[in-house]
C-alpha cells in the first residue's frame, strides 16, 4: 500500500489522494476490478487520513461505483432491450460506452490534477458531498 | 508583442482563418452531396470537393503552424527574426501556389491538371491527401526551407529553450517527411507503405511535437508557470509521442501487402497512442490549476485547454476504438474512420493554431495582452458551438460507421455498400445539421475579431490570498 508520507510543504493527505485517483483511473483504462478493491483497501486502512485523503478515496470509490452501473449495467440493458443480433442496439450500445468511459476518464483526470494541486473536488453529478473542512 | 519581427505572423493567421472557411464551406457541400449525390454537380464533383476539403485543411494547418513559429521563435530566442522579408516573400508565394491549385483542382479536370502541371516529369500526383501538382510539392519544399532557415537560424542565434528546441524537431520533421511525397514506386505495396511515412508521421509523430511546443508557449506565456515544470511535461510527452507513433504506423500497414508481425506492431503500439494525449490533458489542467496569475485572455486558455480535452477524445479515444488489428478488420475505411479523422483533427491541430491566434493576435493588433471582454465572449460562444458540434459530427459518423460495419462486413447476409449508404442517410443529414452549426460558431469567431475593437481590454483579475488579506 502507498505511504501517506507527504513531500515537504505538501498539504497533509495530497499523495493519498494521488494515489487514490490514479486508481480510478487505472480501474477505468488497465485494471478494472483490481484497482477497484486497492481503492476499497485503501478506504478501509485509511478511515483517519487528512480530510483531502479520505475526500478523495470517497470520491473515487463513489465514481467508480457508478461508472460500474454506467458502463456495465446501462450497456446490459441497452443490448438485452434491444437484441444482440440488432445493428442498431450496436450503434447506440458502442456510442454511449465510448462517450460514458470517455466522460469517466475526464472526471477522473480532473480529479488528479486536483489532488496533485492538494485540492478537494466532487465529481459531477455522480460524487458524494464533500466535507466542510476539505480544502478547495 | 516584444520584438517588432513577430508581426509577421498576422500574415499567416489572417489566410489560414480564410483557407479555414473555404475549408468548411467544402465540407458543407460534400455532407450533403452524401445525401443529395447531384447536389453542384457537375460543377463541384465529390472528388474535388473531398480533395478541396482535406488540400485545404493541411494548407491552413501549415499556415497556422508557420505563423505560430514565426510569433513564438523571436520570443522565446529574445531577439528579432532572422530574415522577416524572406518569411513575407514565402508566404505571399505559398498563398499564391495553395489558391492556384485549389483553383485548378476546381477548373480543369485532374487529369488535365497532371497534364499541364507536367506531372509525367515526375509523377507525384494522384494519391489521398497528396494531390497537389508536382510543381506545387516543389513550391511547397522551397517554402518549407526557407521558414526553417529563418526559424532555425533566429533559435541558433538567441535564447535556447525547450520549447523552441521541440518545435525545431517537430518542424524540421515535417519538411523531412514531406519528401517521400516525391518517392512514388511502381510497387502499390511499396507506395502506399511509405505514403504512410507523410500522412501518419506528421499527424501522430512530428505534429504532435509541434502542438506539444505551442501548448507549452501558451501555457507558460498564460499561467505564469515555472518554465521548468511546463519544460519537464515536454520532454515526457514528447517522448511518448515518438515511442508510441512512430512504430504505431504500423496501424496502417494491416491490410496493404505487408509481413504479418506488423499486425502486432501496429496493435501494441498504437494501443498506447493515447497515453502522450492522456498526459498532454493532466498537464494542461494541472498548468492552469497552478497558475501564478489569472491571465486577461480568458478565451487564449479555453482554447489551450479544449485542445487538450478534444485531442485526447478525437485522437486518443476514437484512434484507440478502431486500432487494433482485430477490429480494424471490419471497420477499416468506415465512417468510423472519418468520426476519427474529424475529431483529432479538430482537436489536436485546429484548436492549437486557434489558441496560437487568440493569444497572439490582440498583442500583433495593438493590445497590451487581450481583446475587449465583449470581443472575448463572442470568441467563447465560437469555441462552444464549433467544439460541441464536433462532438456531434462525431458522433454521428460513429453510429453511421457502425451500422455500416455491421450491416457491410459483419451481419450474415452483407449488404452492398450503396445500400448501406442508404441506411445510414440519416447519420449524414444529422451531420450536416451539426456541420451547418460548425460553420455558424467558424462565422462567430470571424465577427469576434471586429466586436469590441474600441472597447478597452480585459484586465487581469488580482486573486488576493484569503489568508494574507
Amino acid at each position: 500500500m502507498p505511504s501517506s508520507t507527504n513531500e515537504p510543504g505538501e498539504r497533509p493527505g495530497t499523495t493519498l489522494a494521488i494515489v487514490a485517483e490514479s486508481l480510478y483511473l487505472a480501474n477505468l483504462l488497465l485494471i478494472p476490478g483490481i484497482a477497484f478493491i486497492a481503492l476499497l483497501v485503501m478506504y478501509r486502512r485509511y478511515r483517519d487520513a487528512p480530510p483531502l485523503a479520505f475526500s478523495h478515496i470517497q470520491q473515487t470509490i463513489s465514481a467508480s461505483l457508478w461508472a460500474g452501473a454506467l458502463l456495465i449495467v446501462a450497456n446490459a440493458v441497452i443490448i438485452l432491450l434491444g437484441g444482440y443480433d440488432g445493428p442498431y442496439t450496436w450503434a447506440v450500445a458502442i456510442t454511449y460506452f465510448t462517450m460514458a468511459h470517455s466522460t469517466l476518464i475526464l472526471f477522473g483526470m480532473i480529479g488528479l490534477v486536483r489532488a496533485l494541486a492538494g485540492q478537494c473536488w466532487r465529481y459531477p453529478l455522480i460524487g458524494r458531498p464533500l466535507p466542510e473542512n476539505c480544502p478547495k | 508583442m516584444k520584438y517588432k519581427s513577430q508581426s509577421v505572423a498576422k500574415l499567416y493567421f489572417i489566410a489560414a482563418i480564410a483557407l479555414f472557411v473555404g475549408q468548411i464551406l467544402f465540407g458543407l457541400v460534400m455532407g450533403l452531396q452524401y445525401v443529395v449525390g447531384d447536389f453542384l454537380f457537375p460543377e463541384i464533383p465529390f472528388n474535388v470537393a473531398r480533395m478541396v476539403h482535406t488540400n485545404l485543411l493541411i494548407v491552413w494547418l501549415l499556415f497556422g503552424f508557420m505563423g505560430s513559429a514565426y510569433y513564438l521563435v523571436p520570443e522565446e530566442a529574445e531577439r528579432e527574426l532572422v530574415a522577416p522579408w524572406l518569411a513575407k516573400l514565402m508566404f505571399w508565394i505559398f498563398l499564391i501556389a495553395g489558391a492556384a491549385t485549389v483553383a485548378g483542382y476546381l477548373l480543369v479536370p485532374y487529369a488535365k491538371l497532371a497534364e499541364l502541371t507536367m506531372d509525367d516529369l515526375l509523377p507525384t500526383m494522384g494519391r489521398e491527401f497528396l494531390e497537389q501538382p508536382t510543381i506545387t510539392k516543389l513550391g511547397i519544399v522551397v517554402v518549407a526551407l526557407s521558414f526553417l532557415f529563418s526559424i532555425g537560424i533566429t533559435i541558433l542565434k538567441g535564447r535556447k529553450t525547450v520549447v523552441t528546441l521541440v518545435l525545431l524537431i517537430g518542424l524540421t520533421g515535417l519538411a523531412v517527411f514531406f519528401l517521400f511525397a516525391f518517392y512514388n514506386p511502381e510497387n502499390l505495396v511499396l507506395d502506399k507503405y511509405y505514403w504512410w511515412w507523410v500522412v501518419h508521421l506528421w499527424v501522430e509523430g512530428v505534429w504532435e511535437l509541434i502542438l506539444g511546443a505551442i501548448l507549452a508557449f501558451i501555457l507558460i506565456k498564460t499561467t505564469g508557470v515555472d518554465r521548468e515544470v511546463i519544460e519537464k511535461w515536454l520532454y515526457v510527452i514528447i517522448a511518448m509521442t515518438l515511442i508510441t507513433g512512430l512504430i504505431g504506423t504500423g496501424h496502417h500497414y494491416y491490410w496493404i501487402g505487408t509481413p504479418d508481425f506488423w499486425q502486432w506492431w501496429g496493435s501494441i503500439f498504437s494501443a498506447m497512442e493515447p497515453i502522450p494525449f492522456f498526459m498532454m490533458t493532466i498537464f494542461a489542467f494541472n498548468m492552469v490549476n497552478r497558475r501564478r496569475r489569472n491571465h486577461p485572455n480568458k478565451a487564449a486558455v479555453l482554447w489551450a485547454l479544449g485542445t487538450a480535452v478534444m485531442a485526447f477524445l478525437g485522437a486518443g479515444v476514437w484512434g484507440f476504438l478502431h486500432t487494433l488489428s482485430p477490429v480494424n478488420y471490419y471497420t477499416h475505411g468506415t465512417q468510423i474512420t472519418a468520426a476519427h479523422g474529424h475529431m483529432a483533427f479538430y482537436g489536436a491541430y485546429v484548436m492549437i493554431v486557434l489558441a496560437m491566434v487568440s493569444y497572439a493576435m490582440p498583442m500583433m493588433r495593438g493590445r497590451k495582452a487581450a481583446n475587449s471582454p465583449r470581443s472575448q465572449v463572442v470568441e467563447m460562444w465560437s469555441f462552444w458551438l464549433m467544439t460541441v458540434s464536433m462532438v456531434f459530427i462525431t458522433l454521428f459518423l460513429t453510429g453511421a460507421g457502425i451500422l455500416q460495419t455491421y450491416l457491410q462486413r459483419y451481419s450474415d447476409q452483407p449488404i452492398d455498400f450503396m445500400t448501406v449508404q442508404d441506411k445510414i442517410s440519416l447519420f449524414y443529414w444529422l451531420r450536416e445539421i451539426a456541420g451547418v452549426v460548425f460553420l455558424i460558431g467558424l462565422v462567430l469567431y470571424v465577427v469576434s475579431f471586429f466586436i469590441g475593437t474600441d472597447d478597452p481590454e480585459a484586465v487581469e483579475k488580482i486573486e488576493v490570498d484569503a489568508e494574507t488579506a
